[in-house]
């Protein structure tokens, strides 16, 4: 018997009940490690398993669920070892009967970045580890999932380490989201796409209340679907369920219209429910969910059905950029992130990434852009590479279902493109383009067009998943072009069904009043069923040939979200009256950001840019510095000012690179939050003061190792290096990084700053400074560095 | 969904009013107030548990967790049982201030001292609830781990008692940092009779030299 067999032979496969419940009933203490217990006590296992069977499982989860390094560390023993003696816990309670065993994967008990310290990378090798140590049982099961991120790692682990079947289940809440805020959709598209066999949802709550969640995931996933919810919910005086096994057993079955195939319990469960739910069960017919293939892409937190136009942000992207260019060379990851927000308050749905420049490391930076960007922005992105390598990189740190740009008619394309999309459950862009270039005429693209779709299905890539770009020509190149693109357009969407893709700015090349042209053409290509417009968000014209476009296709009922765009009376933020007032100092004083950036283009024009630096932005800045240190302002404000001089500095460094210049810095910094401390907003703050005086900041981020803030001040020839640290506990790490410093690289003057860190403590540990806040530390570099 | 009224003013102790006119301040404070609430989504978990005195410390019976020092176990004098409450604000307040970081650090700092402040109110009233749970009971204030000698190093331990990460997700680093930060975890106890209050003085408090409060002339309030 295996698990196919059993979903295809059965109407419904039984799970089992809780382990750890049954535990703590045999006499395990709370908060101690169960899995122990397969060494120590393996009767106790075994027994468990035996009711369970006995009762009706058809699967049992061996007593593994925490059995992961991490967990295991201060035990004495190994993953192997306790993994192994599991398993044959659970395959001896089943010697016997027909009953299969699953090796059982919990949450690894670490957050993954940028929340927690584990990278993906070491949660990819802790499940591995289970993954190798399992090859007894018959199935592998991740279950009480909250990470999405965290869950495809452990997904990937499998894959690529087993040739076992795989079921995963996440945890949702009453508001249908995990605990990370991972959405009942982003589980099922992702899972799907990685290559699960069953999806589900386990724990947190009762069977009633799981209800809504599994009639979501019905709705977003063909493959079976697993429930193994708690009896009801606790009492938290005194821990006690609050429903019987036969009211269990009972609701559970009015989940069988929902389309539930594999039935078991979880916390405060026990045999006696398995039983009830067997019998409750029996006569009852498997009723599968009418599932149609839809186009999504996703993160975590949200989900973009391809169900109407969907904007795709074209700015991350390096081409015919020159800022963009110096932020990559530079490593500059927060103008990339500035980028991605600015897109999204535009009203961007999908953002493209691209960060291919020759001397860099596009892969690398692929992996680093990614991370950040998911970091902080919920956007669904579109990888955007020539380099298969750096998709393949960027498709595995991607968290939730991406979109690949792109794969082409070229054969060498398809046959290593497509298996990368298939591996990593992605959707894809393919070009209308082959070895012959592209074709002139709409007939030829669309011939294209068939055979990436024809392709992509032979590798099990449904055509919901590709998404054809008949792509633009410029019109003052080829004007007899442009139609073509939109009659291939037209029948890619009509007889193929297939999402389509545009780049739409590349149709006015050389032509003036580009805007008018875009965004004209972006109208004329959405009637024709244009689905997902590579655009600029941020240009006002575009976005709002799409609004209106939605309003007048019926797709915007209600007008509800073009009235909520333009049926402001007035404009949100008034512009003060006397624009003619207001100078640099006032703005800088104010926060007034845009006023600042505004006045600075208009004081370039007769004034050098070292000028407005050092008469104008920097002693605006002291001034809202002194009224700070005297009590007259708050931080906050103190950092808006900061932020309006940083709009300023952005225009005076775009300025300069565009007239072959660069702007001088007044010496270079290195900011770390200590190794083991993930609370950074300290070390930012001082990070933005710092750069707003002049400095450039070396930010190496949070959770440092020592050694790195080393070797960079080293190999930078930096003369000042400021530390973080908020915990007591990661006090230790700042000691060390001070030590090395001083052993490797005598001579570097150390500030050190947090919430517990006091002037003697921080002289204490060899610091030159103890900087109070982040005012001091720009004190304190003036003194270092000038 | 958060309470409606976070305390407001213990926020702006947090961003170090002492005295500073906040009138130009409450627009963005307000609006950080407002986001905040809609963003964060406030969990707790407690157990009430007998406790058990040994020369270790205080066991929570039926769990392997020992509160040890000397501080504790003043804290504890009188009790026979105990609540251990862990509460959060949600991974979502966490990213929430993490995205303001990425591109308007003053909304970054203000979401932050709002957050610290919001999680109090969230603990609040987690108190109030248990109180209304168990009448007739005295209670003692909440004490967390890492105040007085009541080590840190036990987070990973109540929490795993609790099943505070499966409960409301709550975890905690090897450095015993709490994931998601804005979440405390407190030890409150529970007697028969009124217990006498310890003194509550500033002084034995291992914050008293850094305290934003005390500097500026308040109480922490607990």
């Amino acid at each position: 018997m295996d698990l196919k067999t059993l979903l295809e032979t059965k109407q419904f496969v039984f799970l089992d009940g809780a382990m750890g419940t049954m535990l703590i009933e045999k006499g395990l203490k709370m908060g101690e490690v169960p899995e122990l217990l397969n060494l120590d006590k393996p009767e106790w296992t075994v027994d468990i398993h035996r009711q369970y069977i006995e009762a009706g499982s058809d699967i049992v989860y061996a007593n593994t669920f925490g059995a992961n390094r991490y967990k295991l560390e201060k035990t004495g023993k190994s993953v192997a070892e306790i993994v192994a003696a599991a398993i044959a816990c659970a395959k001896k309670a089943a010697e016997g009967y027909d009953a299969l065993v699953a090796l059982d994967v919990g949450p690894i008990g670490q957050l993954l970045e940028p929340a927690g310290t584990l990278s993906f990378e070491e949660a990819y090798d802790i499940f591995k580890e289970i993954v190798v140590a399992g090859t007894d049982a018959d199935l592998i099961v991740f279950e009480t999932m909250t990470d999405l991120h965290e869950l495809k790692a452990a997904v990937l682990a499998a894959k690529e380490n087993s040739d076992k079947p795989v079921i995963t289940t996440m945890t949702f809440e009453q508001n249908m989201r995990t605990f990370t805020g991972c959405s009942v959709s982003a589980m099922a598209h992702t899972i799907s796409g990685l290559g699960a066999d069953a999806v589900g949802i386990n724990c947190s709550l009762g069977p009633k209340e799981l209800m809504p969640a599994v009639e979501e995931l019905a709705r977003h996933t063909s493959l079976p679907i697993v429930l193994k919810p708690n009896a009801g919910l606790p009492d938290t005086i005194t821990g006690a369920y609050n429903i019987t096994p036969k009211e269990f057993a009972d609701l559970m079955t009015e989940l069988i219209p929902l389309g539930v195939k594999l039935v078991g319990g979880c916390c405060g469960t026990s045999p006696a429910f398995i039983a009830n739910l067997r019998r409750a069960f029996t006569g009852k017919k498997y009723q599968k969910p009418d599932y149609t293939p839809v186009s999504v892409c996703c993160t975590p937190a949200r989900t973009v059905i391809i169900d109407q136009p969907r904007v795709i942000g074209e700015r991350i992207n390096p081409t015919g950029k020159k800022r963009f260019k110096e932020a990559l060379k530079s490593n500059d990851i927060d103008y990339i992130l500035s980028q991605a927000i600015e897109q999204t308050h535009a009203g961007a749905d999908i953002l493209d990434v691209n960060v291919g420049l020759p001397g860099i490391d596009e892969r690398d930076m692929m992996i680093r852009v990614v991370k950040a960007l998911q970091g902080v922005c919920d956007l669904p992105l579109q990888l955007d590479s020539t380099d298969p390598t750096v998709l393949d990189a960027g498709l595995r740190i991607y968290n939730g279902k991406a979109i690949v740009n792109s794969v082409n008619g070229e054969e060498k394309s398809l046959s290593t493109v497509l298996p990368l999309v298939k591996k990593y459950g992605a959707a894809v862009v393919g070009l209308c383009l082959d070895e012959n270039g592209i074709p002139k005429t709409a007939a030829e693209r669309f011939a294209i067009a068939e055979r990436i779709v024809a392709r992509a299905e032979a590798l099990g890539i449904g055509r919901e998943n590709v998404f054809i770009d008949c792509l633009t020509l410029t019109a003052s190149a080829e004007q007899e072009g442009v139609m073509q693109t939109l009659d291939a357009l037209e029948r890619v969407r009509r007889e193929l069904g297939c999402q389509t893709v545009l780049g739409v700015s590349n149709i006015s090349f050389g032509l003036p009043a580009r805007e008018i042209v875009n965004s004209n053409f972006l109208t004329m290509a959405l009637t024709k069923g244009l689905t997902l417009p590579i655009i600029n968000p941020n240009i006002d014209a575009m976005m709002q040939s799409v609004r209106s476009y939605k309003l007048l296709a019926n797709i915007d009922k209600g007008s509800v979200d073009f009235i909520a765009h333009y049926g402001a009376e007035t404009p949100k933020q008034p512009k003060p009256a006397e624009q003619a007032d207001i100078d640099l100092p006032y703005a800088i004083a104010n926060g007034l950001k845009g006023e600042g950036a505004r006045i600075t283009e208009q004081l370039l024009a007769n004034n050098e840019p070292m000028k407005i630096i050092n008469e104008m932005l920097i002693p605006a800045l002291d001034k809202t510095g002194a009224d700070f240190e005297a009590g007259r302002i708050f931080l906050p404000q103190l950092i808006q000012s900061a932020g309006v001089a940083q709009g300023c500095f952005e225009v005076i460094k775009k300025f300069l690179s565009e007239n072959g210049g660069s702007s001088e810095s007044k010496g270079k910094i290195v900011l770390a939050t200590v190794k083991g401390d993930v609370h950074d907003i300290g070390k930012n703050i001082v990070k933005v003061l710092l750069e707003n005086y002049g400095y450039e900041v070396i930010d190496l981020g949070k959770d440092v190792d020592c050694q790195l803030v080393v070797d960079t001040a080293k190999s930078q020839n930096v003369r000042l290096v400021g530390l973080s640290a908020l915990m007591t506990t990661t006090l230790p790490s700042m000691e060390k990084t001070i030590r090395l410093l001083r052993e490797q690289y005598p001579g570097c003057k150390v500030m050190v700053g947090g919430a517990v860190l006091t002037p003697e403590y921080a002289e204490e540990i060899g610091a030159d400074f103890y900087a109070r806040d982040a005012k001091e530390s720009c004190d304190i570099a003036k003194q270092v560095l000038g | 969904m958060l309470a409606e009224n976070i305390d407001l003013d213990r926020a702006l102790v947090y961003m170090g009013s002492r005295g500073r006119d906040a009138s130009a301040l409450m627009p963005l404070v307000s609006e950080c107030a407002e986001i905040l609430a809609q963003t964060a989504v406030p969990r707790y978990y407690y157990r009430l548990l007998p406790l058990c005195r040994s020369d270790a410390g205080i066991e929570l019976s039926g769990t392997g967790l020992v509160l040890t020092g000397s501080s504790i176990a003043e804290h504890l004098e009188g009790c026979d049982r105990c609540i251990i409450l862990a509460a959060t604000l949600s991974e979502a307040a966490d990213k929430l201030i993490r995205s303001y970081e990425a591109y308007d650090m003053a909304k970054a700092f203000v979401t932050d001292c709002i957050a610290s402040s919001a999680i109090e109110d969230v603990c609040d009233e987690a108190e109030a609830e248990i109180r209304s749970r168990l009448p007739d009971k005295f209670f003692t204030w909440r004490y967390s781990p890492g105040y007085g000698d009541l080590p840190l190093s036990l987070q990973g331990k109540f929490l795993s008692v609790l099943e505070a990460p499966k409960r409301i997700g709550l975890n905690v680093t090897e450095s015993c940092m709490l994931v998601p930060a804005k979440s405390v975890t407190a030890v409150i106890g529970v007697s028969d009779g009124p217990i006498e209050r310890s003194k509550r003085g500033c002084l034995g408090c291992v914050a008293y030299e850094n305290c934003s409060f005390r500097k500026g002339g308040y109480h922490c309030g607990s």
